[in-house]
């Protein structure tokens, strides 16, 4: 289910690339805590989706790509309390105060637009707009298709 | 690179390459080699391209009255010629066209494309085409350039995202940003119905409402938020249906709740309570009372994709 644009390349792998890494950080999570009795729901939700999330910026191709990256190393930053210098703010802002000396403002719709897309995409803060648009794409094909997978997996396992 | 054709850069920024009447190949050479690498302000100026490649046989001789510049050269003809086009090809110097069609010019496919360019270019359009006429300040090109590219990537989000007809640009970045949103809330859900079994789905909604309750005792929670709705009822509708929807639910009539039970669990026997199953998984109702004598039905509806 690969699809190929002409220009930019957002290529995503098949779905059980997908199933495979999910499912082995699955059996990871397993070995590590007991979940027959969890003293909170919360806490394995919590972990399944975090699961969920690594598994898929691995599938999709480790640090080939930003927001992966940035998946990743915020999620190592989480289980270690790893205290990272955040570049994103300024780095963004450079660029735009800089440019827009010179010609007309960019377009604010689809700038503030950018921001949301920012907040949701991880590792969207030092990304140019255009950059950020690439990401998205990838990354919603990406989420399909571990939505896809999560789904298939729920599918076989709940009772008929 | 075409091995069998050669251009040249025309006269504007180079000058002493200029129409001279009869030239053989020393003197062409030997200008060609004592000049500036070219500027790239030589590719901005160029007209674009009117003619197709085609390969040199023989040497074409032209009047350069008429026109200020140096024809192809053959490179079957001279040993000089590949040390030219050898440190051509490895170079990314900027060739662009010359004026004029005429019979002998041919062009490069490669020399139109920009040379610092980051972009891919479609095949022979060069960076120039839509800048004939309008202001070639620097600034505004780049800011062009960059409003293509945008427009470009929309395109292809548009075609990932369901719905994605929408022809106002901010619309479709509406739609591009909750679907995202979407797909992230998908993936939450799913986690949590992982767990197996609707009893600890309806009792994860209850705990993100209020705190933490056990598995059992989430009727409690259900029956606060159903006061809160129909005191919101009371008053206005649109408030009591943004609460619900604050809350993940949404109301409907109870006839087309268990038309949608029947439909999807047809073995079971639909009760509606709030940790009931007779719906997938991921969906869990409430009744609530209304004042005006019809009930109504709270789901709350996971955004599951739908069994095949």
């Amino acid at each position: 289910m690969a699809s190929a644009d002409k220009l930019i390349n957002t290529d995503v792998p098949e779905k059980d690339v997908f199933a495979f890494h999910f499912l082995q950080s699955l059996s990871n999570l397993r070995k590590q805590n007991p979940f027959d009795t969890p003293d909170q729901k919360n806490y394995r939700v919590r972990k399944i989706k975090k699961a969920a999330y690594v598994s898929m910026a691995r599938a999709a191709g480790g640090s080939s790509r930003l927001w992966s990256r940035a998946l990743l190393r915020r999620a190592d930053k989480d289980d270690n309390k790893i205290v990272r210098f955040s570049r994103r703010k300024r780095k963004v802002t450079w660029k735009i105060s800089s440019k827009r000396r010179r010609s007309n403002q960019r377009a604010p719709v689809v700038e503030e637009a950018a921001e949301r897309l920012r907040n949701l995409v991880p590792g969207g803060g030092g990304m140019e707009t255009s950059k950020l648009m690439e990401e998205t794409a990838h990354y919603i094909k990406c989420l399909s298709m571990q939505v896809k997978v999560m789904q298939c997996l729920v599918d076989g396992l709940s009772p008929k | 690179m075409n091995s069998s054709s050669l251009l040249t850069p025309s006269s504007s920024s180079s000058p002493h390459l200029q129409s001279p009447a009869t030239f053989d190949h020393d003197d062409f050479l030997h200008q060609i080699f004592s000049s500036t690498p070219w500027p790239s302000s030589v590719l901005d100026d160029a007209p674009p391209p009117t003619s197709d490649c085609a390969a040199v046989t023989g040497f074409h001789h032209h009047d350069a009255d008429s026109r200020n510049q140096i024809t192809m050269i053959p490179l079957s003809h001279n040993h000089h010629n590949d040390a030219l086009f050898n440190g051509f090809s490895t170079g990314s110097l900027p060739f662009h066209l010359p004026h004029g069609s005429g019979g002998q010019t041919q062009s490069q496919a490669t020399a139109s494309t920009t040379t610092g360019g980051t972009t891919v270019q479609p095949q022979t359009k060069p960076k120039v085409r839509a800048r004939r006429g309008q202001a070639t300040d620097p600034h505004s090109i780049a800011e062009r350039l960059r409003r293509e590219r945008i427009a470009e990537r929309m395109k292809s989000l548009q075609e990932l995202v369901p719905n994605g007809n929408k022809t106002d640009k901010a619309s479709m970045l509406d739609e591009i940003i909750d679907y995202v949103k979407f797909l992230q809330l998908q993936v939450k859900v799913l986690s949590m119905s992982r767990l197996g079994g609707a009893a600890s789905v309806s009792s994860q909604i209850s705990e993100d409402a209020g705190g933490s309750h056990e598995n059992t005792s989430s009727s409690g929670e259900a029956k606060m938020t159903e006061h809160q709705v129909a005191k919101l009822m009371e008053e206005d509708m649109g408030s009591a249906m943004q609460y619900l929807q604050g809350k993940g639910l949404c109301l409907m009539p109870i006839s087309l709740a268990t038309t949608i039970s029947t439909a999807t669990c047809p073995s079971r026997n639909p009760f509606v309570k709030d940790t009931g199953v007779p719906l997938s998984p991921n969906l869990s109702t409430t009744t609530v009372a209304n004042g005006n004598g019809s009930s109504l039905v709270t789901v709350k509806d996971a955004p599951s994709v739908s069994k095949p």
